[in-house]
């Protein structure tokens, strides 16, 4: 079959949600979008459509997509897929092999991705363009209910700009979703710090949409400064949970060792599933 | 006759609900996003709310929270039909607060005996 790739901006964002949508109908784990939520995926993740890919055929049907983010000189491939009818036909290998060839010439030195834990086809096939894995993620999710240990800790709520110097110093690696530019764009981000008693602290920021439907929390990122991170970890999520009662929670990428698991399962968070997050050098 | 109210944003699930649903008896409504089907829900009262947890505007869990804090939908039963794995099915129906769950693909017979004990009747 001929394969032709071109810039993903010569479609509109309606007709991207479209085949996006299109591509996920047998997917593991089911995200579709409305072209809302696309365009504010593309913002908030610096998605460049210019050098995102649609995938066609000679009689120019759309195949699949894949999108690319860019940011200081690292490429981040995400929405990759190939409709149910047309894989196995060599559509995945071109989208990628175009996503390496646009981050190049961005002057990337190094690609991102991250895929869903048990999806074997897109596993192998980036095991086979150079990528190694890095790190586990987990995504998590809680549903709203009262908090039963109310917590006792001093708390100072933070907003966006307090609660981006916080993740300015954050310490370790974040993935590209919960990236401090991520964070910054979404501009719904938050943040708490806390004291407790015995001289502990921690801080936690996470994105607070006020949508119609979509009254949510999510992209937590927590960090303990001093002191245990289970009990830490419990006074933030607590006094979050106890301010916001009503709100559906979606803890994305949290780290599969993070010191702070014990935390989220006492407050009620439970696994939905895992990604693996994968990097290859230029 | 029971009114169901599938919220699912695939075709084919649509069809193949709506033929098992009607098979029974029943009446059938559907929406394919997660603001019609709560707008829907809150306009025609079903008597079972079958719910897919991948809507394109707002993820089905979130739906149902929605839809759980009417007052006119509070105690009605809903069920998801979900491509998730049935241990991820399992804890969303917990901790929401759902009445069951089916994992896709599912047979006819067991979306005809879920229907039937969910609103409390025997299978013919």
């Amino acid at each position: 079959m001929t394969i032709e790739v071109i810039p993903a901006d010569n479609y509109t964002i309606e007709e991207l949600t479209e085949l996006y949508n299109q591509t996920r109908v047998d997917y593991l784990v089911p995200m579709p979008m409305n072209a809302d939520r696309l365009r504010e995926y593309i913002h908030d993740y610096d998605v460049d459509l210019h050098h995102s890919c649609v995938a066609r055929n000679a009689d120019g049907q759309v195949l699949g997509l894949s999108m690319l983010g860019f940011r200081h000189q690292t490429g981040w491939v995400t929405r990759l897929g190939v409709l149910p009818a047309s894989r196995r036909t060599g559509t995945g290998t071109a989208l990628m092999d175009s996503m390496l060839e646009n981050a190049e010439k961005l002057g990337a030195k190094e690609i991102h991705l991250e895929v869903i834990k048990n999806n074997d086809p897109a596993h192998t096939l980036f095991l086979k363009k150079g990528f190694l894995e890095i790190y586990t993620y987990l995504v998590m999710r809680r549903a709203p209910r009262p908090v039963t240990e109310p917590p006792t800790s001093e708390v100072t709520w933070l907003d966006l700009d307090n609660a981006l110097d916080k993740l300015d110093y954050y310490p370790l690696h974040l993935t590209w979703i919960n990236a401090f530019e991520s964070m910054r764009n979404s501009q719904n981000m938050e943040g708490l710090h806390i004291t407790l008693p015995n001289g502990s602290s921690g801080w936690l920021v996470y994105r607070n949409t006020e949508l119609k439907l979509r009254s949510t929390l999510s992209h937590l990122i927590i960090h303990t400064e001093q002191g245990d991170p289970t009990e830490v970890g419990i006074q933030l999520l607590s006094h979050l949970h106890a301010r916001y009662p009503s709100h559906d929670t979606y803890a994305e990428n949290i780290y599969d060792h993070d010191l702070h698991l014990p935390a989220f399962h006492t407050l009620g968070y439970f696994n939905n599933f895992s990604r693996i997050e994968m990097r290859r050098p230029f | 006759m029971a009114r169901i109210l599938y919220i699912e944003d695939i075709q084919d699930n649509i069809t193949f609900v709506e033929k098992i649903v009607k098979s029974r008896g029943h009446e059938f409504l559907f929406e394919r996003s997660a603001e019609s089907g709560l707008a829907t829900a809150i306009a025609q009262k079903p008597d079972l709310i079958l719910l897919d947890l991948g809507l394109p505007d707002a993820d089905g869990q979130t739906l149902s929270v929605w839809l759980r804090s009417n007052p006119s939908l509070s105690t009605v039963p809903i069920v998801v039909l979900t491509a998730w794995t049935e241990e991820v099915a399992r804890q969303t129906v917990n901790a929401y607060n759902l009445n069951g769950f089916l994992c896709k693909p599912f047979t006819l017979a067991a979306l005809v005996e879920m229907i039937d004990s969910v609103l409390g009747k025997e299978p013919i």
